[in-house]
This record gives C-alpha cells, sequence and structure tokens, in this order.
C-alpha cells in the first residue's frame, strides 16, 4: 500500500502554530504597555564617532578653505610655522582671523567604529575560538589517555573528567579566576578561557574515546600486522577514522562552547552578553537587546552547522 | 621459518579458565604450505594470531627466523613486517584508497619512497587480477575483491612469511574461487604460507601438510593424503564425516 503524504496541509498548520504563537507574545507585551525602541538598537552596531581636533600651540586662523564635506583650517603658530589642520565642514568651531589658544577645539572628524554589540561578539567569538583549539587538544590527549591500558594514566583522565564533568561551569569559571587566577596572577581573558577549555575537554575527551572504540578493532590489527607501531596505527589509520565519525558530536560541543562562553561575562570579560547588559543599563532597552544578542548568537551558531553539514558531505566520498 | 614450542593461550572470564590454545608445538618451513582445519572454537584462529603476536600467549615460544617474539627485547614490529597476514574481515582501511591500502605501510614501514611504493602496489593489484580499481575505496568493492587487496597488502611488505585466518569464511560462495586462485598461484610461486580454513578442497590441493586442531591441541598431523584419506585419530575421522 503506497501512502502518499501531502506536505502543504502540515506546512500550513506549521504557519498557524507560529503565528499564534507570536500573536500571543505580542499581544501580552502591549498588555505591560512596554515601549520598543528598535530606533535605538542599530547605533549599538556601528555608529559614527567624532572626535574633537585640537590646536598644538597658540595662533591665529589664517584662512578657512571648504572641500565637500569637509574643510581645511589654516592656523599662524606663535613659533612662526603653519598648521593645515582638516575636518568635517558643518563642525568648525571657528573663525578667520580668529585667535587660539593651545588646546581649544577646531572642530570635529567623524568616523565610522564598531559599536559594543559588534566588538563583545568579535570578543565572544575569538574566546570561543582559542578554548575550542585548547579544549580539542585537551579532549584528544584526555581521550586517549583513557583507553590507555596504564592504569594510572588512565585514572588520571577519568578523574579529570568526572571533576568537571560533576561541577558547574559556572563554578568552574569562578574557581579559575578568583581561585587560580589570583594564586598566579592569571589575566582574565586567560582564566576564562582556561576554564572554557578544560570544560569543552572532558566533554570532548569523552566523545573521542567513544569513537576510537567505536573503529573495529579489525582496523588496529590490521594495521599492526603489517608492522605499523602503536602511534603509527593511531595517527594513520584508527584516529582519522575516527575524528570522521566523531565530527557531528564534536561540532555540536563546540556550538555549545559558544553559547557557554556567555558566563565569561560574571568574570568581567566584555563579551557578546556582558556588552548587551552594559547597554541595558544605558537605554533600558531591555527586551530589544536581549532578543538582539540571541539573534546574533543563533546567527552564528547556526552558520557553523552548517559548515559541519558541508564538512561532513565533504568527508562522506569514502563511504 | 616458523617454529613453535609449547604455546599456551588461556582466556579467563566469569571465573571460567579456557585453555584456547593448549601447548601447540610445530614448525613450518621454508616454502612450505601448511593449513590448520579443525572445528570451530578449536584455538586454530587463536593460534595463528599467536604466531605474529597479535595475540599475546601465556607461555612457549615462538620463532620466526630463529627470533623468539615472547622475548621482550624483541622489537615486534620488525618482526610483523616480515609476517604478512589476511583476516577473515578482510580489514581494509577504508578511509584510503586500494593504491593507498597497499602504499601506506610501504612508505611508513619500509620507507619506500612514494614513486618505488606506487609502483610495487600497481603490479600486485595486477597480480591479483584488480588493477583497474585502484583509486576506488573498499567500500565500492565486492567480498572477493576486498579480501585481493587485502592479500596484495600484505604482500606489498614482501613478507617471508604469509598468514591467513579463515581468508574466505566472511565471503559469499561464488566469490570464494577467486581468493583461493590467488591464494594458490601464491603457493606455487614458492611462498611460506599458514593458512587456517574450513576450505577442504584448498587444503586437499595445496597443502604441503595439514594440522587437525581441537581443543586446542594438534590432534594430528600429517600430509593432505593421509589425512584425507587414511586419518588415524577418531576426532579426525569423526570431523572428516562431519564436513565433507
Amino acid at each position: 500500500m503506497k501512502v502518499a503524504q501531502k506536505l502543504w496541509p502540515w506546512q500550513l498548520l506549521l504557519a498557524a502554530i507560529l503565528i499564534v504563537m507570536a500573536a500571543g507574545i505580542y499581544g501580552s507585551v502591549k498588555r505591560i504597555d512596554y515601549e520598543w525602541r528598535w530606533y535605538r538598537v542599530p547605533q549599538y552596531f556601528l555608529y559614527k564617532a567624532e572626535d574633537p581636533i585640537k590646536i598644538s600651540d597658540d595662533g591665529i586662523v589664517e584662512k578657512i578653505t571648504p572641500a565637500g564635506d569637509t574643510a581645511k583650517v589654516t592656523v599662524n603658530l606663535v613659533d612662526g610655522s603653519r598648521k593645515v589642520l582638516e575636518v568635517e565642514a558643518d563642525t568648525i568651531r571657528v573663525e578667520q582671523g580668529e585667535e587660539l589658544f593651545i588646546g581649544d577645539t577646531v572642530g570635529y572628524v567623524a568616523t565610522w567604529r564598531l559599536g559594543p554589540l559588534l566588538t563583545g561578539l568579535v570578543t565572544t567569538m575569538w574566546i570561543s575560538a582559542a578554548a575550542s583549539v585548547l579544549g580539542l587538544a585537551i579532549g584528544l590527549i584526555a581521550g586517549l589517555m583513557k583507553i590507555s591500558r596504564n592504569y594510572t594514566v588512565s585514572m588520571l583522565a577519568a578523574i579529570y573528567v568526572e571533576i568537571i564533568r560533576g561541577t558547574p561551569l559556572l563554578v568552574q569559571i569562578f574557581i579559575a579566576y578568583f581561585f587560580i587566577g589570583t594564586v598566579f596572577n592569571l589575566d582574565r581573558n586567560v582564566a576564562g578561557i582556561g576554564a572554557l577549555a578544560l570544560f569543552a575537554g572532558a566533554y570532548v575527551a569523552e566523545i573521542v574515546r567513544a569513537g576510537i572504540q567505536s573503529i573495529p578493532k579489525g582496523q588496529m590489527e590490521a594495521a599492526r600486522s603489517l608492522g605499523m607501531s602503536l602511534p603509527q596505527a593511531m595517527t594513520e589509520i584508527i584516529l582519522p577514522q575516527a575524528l570522521k565519525r566523531i565530527l557531528p558530536p564534536l561540532s555540536g560541543q563546540f556550538i555549545s562552547l559558544i553559547k557557554d562562553s556567555s558566563l565569561v561575562s560574571v568574570i568581567a570579560i566584555t563579551d557578546l552578553t556582558k556588552s548587551g547588559r552594559e547597554i541595558i543599563t544605558s537605554t533600558f532597552a531591555t527586551f530589544e537587546i536581549w532578543l538582539v544578542v540571541a539573534a546574533m548568537y543563533l546567527i552564528v551558531t547556526s552558520l557553523l552547522s552548517q559548515f559541519v553539514f558541508y564538512l561532513e558531505r565533504r568527508l562522506a566520498i569514502s563511504d | 621459518m616458523i617454529r613453535t614450542e609449547n604455546v599456551v593461550k588461556i582466556f579467563t572470564g566469569r571465573g571460567a579458565e579456557v585453555r584456547a590454545v593448549d601447548g601447540v608445538t610445530t614448525t613450518v618451513d621454508k616454502g612450505e604450505v601448511v593449513v590448520v582445519i579443525g572445528p570451530s572454537g578449536s584455538g586454530k584462529s587463536t593460534f595463528i594470531r599467536c604466531v605474529n603476536g597479535l595475540e599475546s600467549f601465556d607461555s612457549g615460544h615462538v620463532y620466526i627466523d630463529g627470533v623468539d617474539i615472547a622475548d621482550r627485547k624483541t622489537n615486534i614490529n620488525k618482526i610483523r613486517a616480515e609476517v604478512g597476514m589476511v583476516f577473515q574481515q578482510f580489514n581494509l582501511f577504508p578511509h584510503r584508497t586500494v593504491l593507498e591500502n597497499l602504499t601506506l605501510a610501504q612508505r611508513k614501514v619500509r620507507k619506500r619512497k612514494k614513486s618505488a611504493a606506487d609502483e610495487k602496489a600497481r603490479m600486485l593489484l595486477r597480480k591479483v587480477g584488480i588493477a583497474e580499481k585502484e583509486s576506488e575505496y573498499p567500500s565500492r568493492l565486492s567480498g572477493g575483491q576486498q579480501q585481493r587487496v587485502a592479500i596484495a597488502r600484505a604482500l606489498a611488505m614482501d613478507p617471508k612469511v604469509m598468514l591467513f585466518d579463515e581468508p574466505t569464511s566472511a565471503l559469499d560462495p561464488e566469490m570464494v574461487g577467486e581468493v583461493l586462485d590467488v591464494m594458490k598461484q601464491l603457493a606455487r610461486e614458492g611462498m611460506t604460507m599458514m593458512v587456517v580454513t574450513h576450505e577442504m578442497g584448498f587444503a586437499r590441493e595445496v597443502a604441503d601438510r595439514v594440522l587437525f586442531m581441537d581443543m586446542g591441541k594438534i590432534v594430528e598431523e600429517g600430509t593432505p593424503e593421509h589425512f584425507f584419506t587414511a586419518p588415524r585419530e577418531e576426532r579426525t575421522q569423526l570431523f572428516l564425516k562431519q564436513v565433507l
């Protein structure tokens, strides 16, 4: 019996549910009388900063020559030299012939700068990236140690994994910063990245161990029967196959790490979350900013999972 | 070439002790083809795996070319490079192409140059009749083709001895022949071989000597003519009656 299922009624139902939920949220927000001020958000991505141009010595304004949006102000200084300053035409604070004193503002120059949301995102990204690389290295080593036949080596790895997985990341970050960081005089970034890397490493270790153990025993036997040493067999035969297999759980772990990195904001690292909180203290645009921050995390994580999906298909050629 | 002395391998599990290999003493001379047969669980696979040290044994000695692999000072990797092994499950490296399967160990263990390794690999692939598949991945090959690649992979190391651990047991019946043909050709070329198999036809046609194992011990040993026509032991007679 062939059952041809039509898709569109279900798509319709999905759309209806989403619309109802959105309407519900909209309705409840209406009732608490929140004033949405989305127009205040873009400036926190990019903004035009105006820097004052000041005079370095006393002098007299000789002439002002406009050139499009900007203007050139020529000043005769008391030491006889001549200075030309370029400022925005509509910000000129001086007139021709005016006498200026050292430190007076001639005008302003505007430049585009990254707002706190984008600088916060950059911080989040590099902290996550650094912690991922470190975490992968730690996890690989701890995973290999865990399957070691040596009791001491495998127990060391097991204890590490148990401790990290049995305590909350937030507490680990506090310990890394306030305890270990104080003892060894660590920078907050080092403490934050270190805590995230150790945390991710414990989970990566378990993933690596499971990946290696999922490769049939015959692979190692075949490699060893050809005269390869254990390290050779590991790096040439077992790990390449295991890494391909663990790519999906591994990428899930790193995507989690990006989200977990928001916790380093508690030790005053200005990542995306902390930036959001700082903006809110000055704007009170609580709803808008948190929604934007969430959307930014979502964009980063979905781009990453798309990339991993692409990688998986590339690696599937030998299947 | 191979000499084993009183090899004992004990498996312990749940308090029970199983003497999988129980004092096996035998030799395989240069150029000789020795076939090991016996019922399932008789320890023949465990025994052949002891010969290249894939299975560690509890007591006894295995000498390959006069070197004792039970000696802790022996570099087992060096010995294994001289002893090719073919497995029941082929165990090709799935992430490498057929050609790379043949060249990897040549380059990493024998330290051959890429050109030399490639040349050797292509020569062997032609020999086992699958030269056209060199850039395929193993998963694209049939079982018989995979096993022939596995034989070529072992031969690429220029081994002095070849061990075969039930090389045709995982194959579809119509593919058994192509693998046995390659093995027969090897035997004719004078390769020293030790073969664990259930293929009685192969044993009768190719073997110089047949070992019959049961309960971890060699029950009977002799030429194929003696073995298949006039077996001495009762256990051997019973086994042959069941399989022939």
